[in-house]
Parts: structure tokens; C-alpha cells; sequence
């Protein structure tokens, strides 16, 4: 850990996060820098709501919904993975995949005429969308376990929950980081156009430069969610890496990353 | 003691395990040995209910096993296999630990056995409690691993080729450690193998399997001079089979009075590896000695030669 501390890697990634806390919290410091992108006496920062406002809802519609995916997601793997729930794998397979397939723009569409405009249509679309990289992820780590290691657990006399629980969740840890990760990190690009139903995130900001032609709310719209989206999937990797390496062995299988072509 | 009665396992059309009746004498080790495909691992495997039977029981002192929770019957047997099957994120001490854990034994009495196992195994306790079993190497984790195994004081330990992965100088030692250790607690083991030498090493009986039938079930010497039909006697090859029955006497046996030049072998060695002496050193004759040096006689080329003559 205090080797990882020292990486250039590390420290170039405090500085990033340094400098972003710096904007968010005294945006006005900055306005010189972000002049140059605006004309005719626009304001360079964005005015209509506070900046760390809209990052910390943002952030929050993102945990919420990725960590009720993972809940959601996890609980699904583990039940096809278990004898009672084999039979399920296949139908289970089939529907995370549809809210997948299902555009989010889609899904925000839907999901005004029945939850009306704000915060839930979007929290339903990431949600839905986070569901597949975190259960595909849990089902291959869940399902490619050493064998050995597996019928040990049940010889020693561990109870199918104990097995679960003691050894192979623990194992596929890495694998589950990994998929919650890729979850957090498309939610985090999606919810941005949660802000054309009126959620609060920074979205907002986004669409106010595009529809004011100011090229500077833009800017800072999409860095900040930039910068966010990578230092989350930092911390995350970070994680994975770390129950990794607890385990020793290579990790049994690569990640699955739907999104990749 | 171990009853196993018209026990049978059916996968589709096939019985691996037909119909096979076996009466495991407490604290000895009885070698089940066989190719790849005669059933002997499921076998095994139904002791501890790994495989449920088609048909037929297991008894372990008089106690059917299908009566027990599977989980309870497995705590009080030792299980110990070819790749260790280690948990990988768990320290040596913890593997150890186990199946005491599960049980729920304090700390303490935990930590003590844990102890007391590693130096029994010849692990060092200082060095290897905190590792993990990727940073040992292939012969210590198979100590590692029958130590679990033996950590809760099972009476009977049932072991599926827990040598195959090491190499041939370890797996010496590893066999006669066993064997040491195993006279000392008294465990009944019930071991699978396809090596008939390991089997003739280690097993006080041996139990012949092949296309899911027990083909000769007898003590190692009996299934060397009277094997029950060809295949037994194919398993044991014809040419090895003179060498591995001077495996089971001892020097000892072979004493006749008189003196001899050279080293001195001692008499708890056996016929083989005096024999071997003797052809390396070029000698027709050598003094042996007991444990403690005193001269008992000497062992020649023709003594140990009559001794691997074919029973009759």
C-alpha cells in the first residue's frame, strides 16, 4: 500500500483530484482560464446553480443506482450459480441483457410518463443499464473457481452457506469489483442526460452550454465528469488489485466487459 | 472400521462403482488402487458422501453415513487430495484451522493444534504460518494440505492421490512421513493411487479395482504372490514383481549367521534396498547391524534372492 502511495501514478491522480476539488469549491478562481472559450461578455462559470451541488447529486444518483444494481446483480449470480437456481441461468441471462441492449435515452423516455420528470426515470435507466457488467462479472467469477478448491470446501464439512460466504465470494471478490466498476463508470457518463428530465446532475450544465452556445459550461461539464469517471475507476481498480493480490493466484478469468466491441 | 456394502454408483448406463463390498480394519491404511476410470475416487468419494451411492451403504463403526448431515459426517473425516485444494486466500495457519473452526473449538486449543501440526509436518512455524499457499512450494503444500486434513483428529482420513503432483524425491519422503505419522496416531487411511509401487509402500491392504469392480482385496504380500487374476497381474508387471515383494520383508528376515567385510546395513532396511546395496557395492555378501550397531549376522546375494522366490 504505501509503495502504491509513492507511484508517480498515485500522485499525478492527488493532483488531478486536488485541482478538481479546487474548482468545485471556488469555481470563480478559475473564470480566467475559461474566458477565453466564451463571447460576448457570457459568464465562464456557470451561474445557475452551484457547481459542487450538481457534482454531489450527480455522484449520489450514480451510488444509488449502481449500488442497488450490485445488490440486484450479485443476489441474481449467486442464485444461478446455487443447484436450486440453475435452471434460471438462462432466463436470468436473457433479461440483464435486455436492460442493457435498452438505449438509456429509451428508458428516460418510458419512465416519464410513469414516475413524471426528476430523479427516478434516471435512477431506473442506470440501474437497468448497471445490472449486466456487475452479473456477468460475479457469474464468471462465481462459476470459474479452481474445482479443487470448491469440492475442499464441502469435504471439510462447510455448509453450502459457509462455502458461499467463506470461500467464494471471497474469491470472486476481484471479479465482482471489477464488473461494480464498470457499472459506476457508465452510470457516471450516462446520468449526464438525466439532466434532459430534469434530474440534478451535471448533465445540467452540459445542456446549458449547448443550448446558450457556451463553450465553456461545456467544458467544464464534461471534465468534471471526465476527471470523476476516471478516479472512480482508479479507486476501484485499486480495490480489485488489492483482494487480488490477497488471493495470490492470477485472477481465473478476465473481466467481461460488455461494452467492448 | 469401515463397512462399505453392495455399494454401487450408476451415472447413465454406466456403474462406475458395481456393487462393491470392502471391511476397512480400523488404524491401518488400506491403498485402493486402480486406472484412471475403475471407480476408485468415486469409491472414496462415497465414504464421505462427496457421491451419493445408487445403492448400497457405507458404515463407519456400525453407523450408517446417509443417517449423519453430510457437513457433520465430513468434519469428522479428513479429506485430502491430489491438488491440495488449498483456499488460496487463506494463510497457512487458517487452511490449517479449518475444519476446528468449524467446529467451533476456542482459540486457543485452535492455535495450539495449528502448532502443533506445522511441527509435526516439519513446517516451520515462525516462517510458514503467515503465508499463503502460492508462496510454498508444491512439496509443502501437500503437507499443508494433509495436515488440514489431519487437523481435527479424524479417526479416518481418506486421501485421493495425495502425492500425485510431486516429484519422485518428494514423494518418497512425503509416503514415509505419512506412514510415520500415521503409525504414531493410530488413523485409519483409506488411500486412492494408480501406482502399485506406492501402494505396495504404503497400504496394509490393497484393494484392486478396475471397470468399477474390486477385482483382489488382500494384504500387499498376498497380492504379489497370488494375484486374483490377469489384470491384477498386469498391474503389478510381471518383471517388478520379485522387486517390489522384497519391498515388503526387512533385512532382518534375511540374517544368516556369519561375518562379512564392509559397510555394515541395518537390519530395518528392506530386502530391496539391501539388495540394491549389495549389487552397488559389488559384494556377495554384508554385515548387518541393529538398530543400535550391534552385529547380528550378515545377508547375502542368495539369502535375499530366496527371498524373493514365489510363494507357493
Amino acid at each position: 500500500m504505501t509503495r502504491y502511495l509513492t507511484r508517480p501514478g498515485f500522485i499525478l491522480r492527488f493532483v488531478v483530484f486536488a485541482a478538481l476539488l479546487a474548482f468545485l469549491l471556488v469555481p470563480d478562481r478559475f473564470a480566467g482560464l475559461l474566458a477565453p472559450l466564451t463571447s460576448n461578455g457570457a459568464p465562464a462559470i456557470y451561474n445557475q446553480g452551484s457547481l459542487i451541488d450538481l457534482t454531489l447529486s450527480h455522484l449520489f444518483t450514480v451510488a444509488l443506482s449502481t449500488f442497488a444494481a450490485a445488490v440486484v446483480a450479485v443476489g441474481l449470480a449467486i442464485f444461478v450459480t446455487r443447484p436450486a437456481g440453475a435452471e434460471f441461468l438462462a432466463l436470468s441471462r436473457a433479461v440483464v441483457n435486455i436492460g442493457q441492449t435498452f438505449p438509456p435515452v429509451a428508458v428516460l423516455a418510458l419512465s416519464v410518463p410513469a414516475m413524471g420528470f426528476g430523479e427516478a426515470p434516471t435512477r431506473t435507466a442506470l440501474f437497468l443499464y448497471g445490472l449486466l457488467p456487475i452479473f456477468e462479472n460475479t457469474l464468471t467469477g462465481l462459476s470459474t473457481l479452481p474445482p479443487a478448491v470448491v469440492e475442499t470446501a464441502s469435504a471439510m464439512g462447510m455448509t453450502g452457506r459457509q462455502r458461499l460466504l467463506k470461500v467464494e465470494l471471497p474469491l470472486a471478490l476481484p471479479l465482482i469489483v471489477e464488473g461494480i466498476r464498470l457499472s459506476a463508470v457508465i452510470g457516471l457518463a450516462t446520468a449526464t442526460i438525466g439532466s434532459t428530465v430534469a434530474a440534478k446532475g451535471l448533465g445540467e450544465v452540459i445542456i446549458a452550454g449547448l443550448l446558450s452556445n457556451n463553450l465553456a459550461f461545456i467544458v467544464q461539464g464534461g471534465v468534471i465528469t471526465g476527471i470523476l469517471a476516471v478516479l472512480i475507476s482508479d479507486g476501484f481498480q485499486l480495490v480489485a488489485r488489492r483482494a487480488t493480490r490477497r488471493r495470490g493466484a492470477p485472477v481465473a478469468a478476465q473481466p467481461v466487459d460488455p461494452n467492448a466491441a | 472400521m469401515i463397512e462399505l456394502s453392495h455399494l454401487t454408483k450408476v451415472y447413465g448406463d454406466t456403474a462406475v462403482v458395481d456393487n462393491v463390498d470392502m471391511t476397512i480394519e480400523a488404524g491401518t491404511i488400506t491403498v485402493i488402487v486402480g486406472t484412471s476410470g475403475s471407480g476408485k475416487s468415486t469409491l472414496l468419494r462415497m465414504v464421505n458422501r462427496l457421491v451419493e451411492p445408487t445403492a448400497g451403504r457405507v458404515f463407519i463403526d456400525g453407523e450408517n453415513v446417509s443417517t449423519m448431515p453430510a457437513h457433520q459426517l465430513r468434519r469428522s473425516i479428513g479429506y485430502a487430495i491430489q491438488n491440495h485444494g488449498l483456499f488460496p486466500h487463506w494463510t497457512v495457519a487458517r487452511n490449517i484451522a479449518t475444519v476446528p473452526m468449524l467446529l467451533g473449538w476456542e482459540r486457543a486449543k485452535v492455535a495450539a493444534r495449528v502448532e502443533e501440526l506445522m511441527e509435526l509436518f516439519q513446517l516451520d512455524h515462525a516462517q510458514f504460518a503467515g503465508r499463503y499457499p502460492h508462496e510454498l512450494s508444491g512439496g509443502q503444500q501437500q503437507r499443508v494440505g494433509v495436515a488440514r486434513a489431519m487437523a481435527a483428529k479424524p479417526t479416518l482420513l481418506l486421501m485421493d492421490e495425495p502425492f500425485g503432483a510431486l516429484d519422485p524425491i518428494i514423494r518418497a519422503k512425503a509416503q514415509a512421513d505419512l506412514k510415520a505419522i500415521q503409525r504414531r496416531t493410530g488413523t485409519t487411511i483409506l488411500l486412492v493411487t494408480h501406482d502399485m509401487a506406492e501402494a505396495v509402500h504404503l497400504g496394509d491392504r490393497i484393494a484392486v479395482m478396475d471397470a468399477g469392480r474390486l477385482r483382489q482385496y488382500a494384504p500387499a504380500a498376498d497380492i504379489l504372490a497370488r494375484p486374483a487374476d490377469a489384470f491384477v497381474d498386469d498391474l503389478i508387471g510381471t518383471a517388478d514383481r520379485p522387486f517390489r515383494y522384497l519391498t515388503l520383508g526387512s533385512l532382518g528376515s534375511a540374517v544368516e549367521p556369519g561375518e562379512a567385510d564392509g559397510t555394515p546395513l541395518p537390519a530395518d532396511a528392506s530386502l530391496y534396498e539391501g539388495l540394491g546395496a549389495l549389487l552397488w557395492s559389488g559384494r556377495r555378501t554384508a554385515p548387518v547391524v541393529d538398530a543400535a550397531g550391534a552385529p547380528l549376522g550378515r545377508v547375502s546375494l542368495g539369502g535375499i534372492a530366496n527371498k524373493a522366490v514365489r510363494p507357493k
